[in-house]
């Protein structure tokens, strides 16, 4: 019976110190959409250095996290890659209004793998997007709600093009999912950020979609109306000068006015 | 050698605790049931039987969704939890907990069903005469007798938990340090630009942690197993 | 002193049974298919009669007029079965030890060496029931319902499933048993020798019916025959 004892020991060792992250209370919860990983996990470290306080963030789709927080997750800040999804916090009462500034900008680009044999196009409405993809697909997020996938639907509506793609166009669940299958030789072709494109090597612009052609690309934030007090503190470290340079660094067209 | 980083040690150690405690707490529940099917017939025992299979043979994903909605902050279960006890399951560790036990249950009460029906029930009526009753008899005899199959079980039921995924996603997402276990965490490296050797880390690792379980239990099973058989 | 007037349908067969015994070893005797072994697990309360009485001395066990049927755990009846029935995780030890601790008896270290002796089973003190021959396991089995200090044992067909050898190795300590033990003893056989040598008295099954109830001369006098 003795080994029973060890095998129960080493299991409470396991199960019992309580490694959660709400279990101090200062955590910071953030949710922001795909895009921003890799940018906003450096503002987040500059944050926690300048003032102490943890952030966690989780990324996913920007529909995705709205509805969660709708669910009753525990979100304090939320950073959302179009207006239409905040609109759908505000009007849910799930975001403080009040709170909301918009941050960044970003531009639509047309992506292939690194080496493929492409040289930079214009995109237009006599462009052969569909000839290009050839046997393969055009890989972004899921058109009826994923950002990009709405912003791509709606520049390849205006330029007359949807039409002739759409059936070739292979829908995932955020644009990070989309930049890694191209990255992977998986799909010829994928529509994601400017910056997307930039934090990726082994991927390169082919076009970028005029921006006449889709709706502004704005990512607004705002604190949830369940946001702990210090959050605010975060809201107003994402339109510091020291922010801006990061997100700059990266590609994003930064929005807010530096305080 | 390989290092983890601390985001991935905590991925590690959460699907640890994650799987252990949904299998520990499946475990009574798991016993309970798989007794009464092997056991008893009452009107309803197919119904049970098929609502125990449920996870088994429904898309992952579709689980994970109703357990939101009865389980979730605003879900009738959930929202008396939290009220009378204080307990939350959404987007906590304990939700994930519930979404594994919930998928790894079919495959506990399998197992330990099997395992009781093996049982000769003379066995329980001898322990009767020598002045046993039901409750004495099932601890002493039962389910000693059965422990080979609970071993079996409960490693199947943890081995599940462990890399579960497209329910707890479903129901707690992905956030790092409270519901982000290996599997989400793979996930999530899988989209980040250069992540594929943390990736590959984690998938090294839950292979370990699987072919140890398996091992553990092949090693407690024979151990209970050989104490009674005699060979 | 065994009462028992039970009745029982299972399926087609039809039991109806009413006899008393006294002290000494009867037994229940005829051939396979008489209800023998029913009307014994009735009396261990593993089966209920559809109606009927079951008393020992002045307990009443079973009165379906009184709603009475005291659970199989409380009738403190010592049942040795066919096939032993030990409890293969158990050492033999154990085994012997199970009805006392599950009666909540006290020990009685006296009367424990007193049983293993009677039945010659020390050496197999620490062996588990996979590593005993059958009669072994059988003679472990009558020390295990011994030491549960029943007010009543029954036997069923304990012999059936051994050897000839073994079953002339077993008659011995049975006989001891019945002289030594102090315990009424109903021993169930389709076997004529057996009951020859160990019953007092004999009471005739057959068809689910009591044919006849024998006493102590009836046997002297099969004895006799040799029949």
């Amino acid at each position: 019976m003795k080994c029973y004892r060890i095998v129960l020991a080493i299991l409470l060792a396991l199960v019992l110190p309580g490694h959660s992250a709400f279990a101090q209370n200062k955590t910071i919860l953030v949710f922001a959409a795909a895009s921003l990983k890799d940018t906003l996990d450096e503002v987040n470290a500059a944050f926690t250095q300048a003032a102490g306080i943890k952030v966690t963030a989780s990324y996913a789709a920007s529909s995705q996290l709205i509805k969660q927080i709708e669910q009753g997750a525990p979100a304090d800040v939320f950073i959302s890659a179009d207006l239409d999804w905040m609109d759908y916090g505000a009007q849910r009462q799930l975001v403080k209004s009040a709170t909301r500034i918009n941050i960044l900008g970003n531009r639509l680009v047309l992506i292939a793998l690194s080496g493929a044999k492409v040289e930079r196009v214009t995109i237009g409405p006599d462009f052969s997007l569909a000839a290009r993809a050839g046997e393969g697909r055009i890989v972004t997020g899921d058109v009826r709600a994923v950002p990009v996938g709405r912003y791509a639907k709606a520049a390849l509506e205006k330029l007359g093009l949807w039409a002739s793609v759409q059936h070739k166009i292979a829908m995932v669940e955020n644009v990070r999912a989309a930049l890694a299958l191209v990255a992977r030789g998986e799909a010829p072709l994928g529509i994601v950020y400017e910056t997307d494109a930039k934090a990726e090597p082994k991927v390169k612009v082919f076009g970028v979609f005029p921006a006449d052609s889709h709706p502004p690309i704005v990512y607004p934030a705002a604190l949830t109306t369940e946001a702990k007090s210090g959050s605010a503190d975060y809201l107003a470290f994402l339109q510091s000068a020291a922010a801006k340079r990061i997100f700059e660094g990266h590609g994003f067209i930064f929005l807010a006015k530096t305080s | 050698m390989f290092d983890l980083t601390p985001d991935e040690w905590i991925a590690v150690q959460l699907s640890l605790r994650i799987a252990i405690v949904a299998t520990i707490v499946a475990l009574p529940f798991g016993i309970a049931i798989a007794w009464l099917l092997a056991r008893k017939d009452f009107w309803g025992k197919a119904l049970l039987d098929g609502l125990v299979h449920l996870p088994l043979v429904l898309p992952p994903v579709v689980t994970g969704y109703l357990l939101l909605l009865s389980f979730g902050r605003k879900g009738p279960i959930g929202s008396f939890l939290a009220d009378t006890f204080g307990i939350v399951f959404s987007f906590r560790w304990t939700g994930a907990a519930l979404a594994c036990g919930v998928m790894g249950f079919p495959l506990l009460v399998r197992a330990i069903r099997l395992s009781f029906e093996a049982i000769d029930r003379r066995l329980e009526d001898a322990a009767a005469t020598l002045g046993a009753n039901r409750i004495w008899a099932f601890l002493t005899v039962t389910l000693p007798l059965a422990l080979p199959g609970i071993i079996a079980g409960m490693v199947l039921c943890f081995a599940k938990a462990l890399g579960e995924f497209g329910a707890t996603i479903t129901f707690v997402s992905n956030i790092p340090g409270e519901t982000q276990t290996i599997s989400a965490a793979i996930y999530t490296f899988m989209q980040v630009p250069g992540g594929d050797a943390a990736a590959g880390r984690l998938v090294v690792v839950a292979i370990i942690i699987a072919l140890g379980a398996l091992v553990a239990s092949e090693w407690l099973a024979r151990r209970a197993g050989t104490r009674f058989h005699g060979d | 002193m065994l009462s028992v007037d039970v009745e029982k349908r299972l399926g087609d067969f039809s039991l109806s049974a009413k006899f008393e015994t006294g002290s000494g070893a009867t037994a229940l005797f005829g051939p396979s298919g008489a209800g023998k072994t029913t009307l014994v697990n009735m009396i261990a309360g593993l089966v209920t009669p559809d109606r009927g009485r079951i008393a020992v001395d002045d307990t009443v066990l079973f009165d379906s007029a009184a709603r009475v049927n005291v659970p199989a755990h409380r009738r403190r009846i010592g049942y040795v079965f066919q096939e032993d029935r030990l409890f293969p995780h158990l050492t033999v030890a154990r085994n012997l030890d199970y009805g006392r601790r599950m009666s909540g008896l006290s020990a009685d270290p006296a009367e424990r060496d007193r049983v293993i002796d009677l039945l010659d089973i020390r050496p197999l003190l620490d062996r588990r029931p996979g590593k005993l021959s059958g009669g072994e396991r059988q003679r472990v089995a009558v020390g295990r319902a011994l030491l549960m200090r029943p007010r009543l044992l029954l036997l069923d067909e304990p012999l059936a499933s051994l050897d000839a050898r073994r079953k002339a190795d077993i008659l011995p300590y049975l006989e001891r048993l019945r002289d030594e033990a102090g315990v009424p003893m109903v021993y169930v056989s389709h076997q004529a020798a057996e009951v020859r040598r160990i019953a007092t008295s004999v009471v005739w099954l057959e068809d689910g019916r009591v044919k006849a109830i024998r006493g102590v001369e009836f046997l002297d006098a099969m004895r006799a025959i040799g029949s």
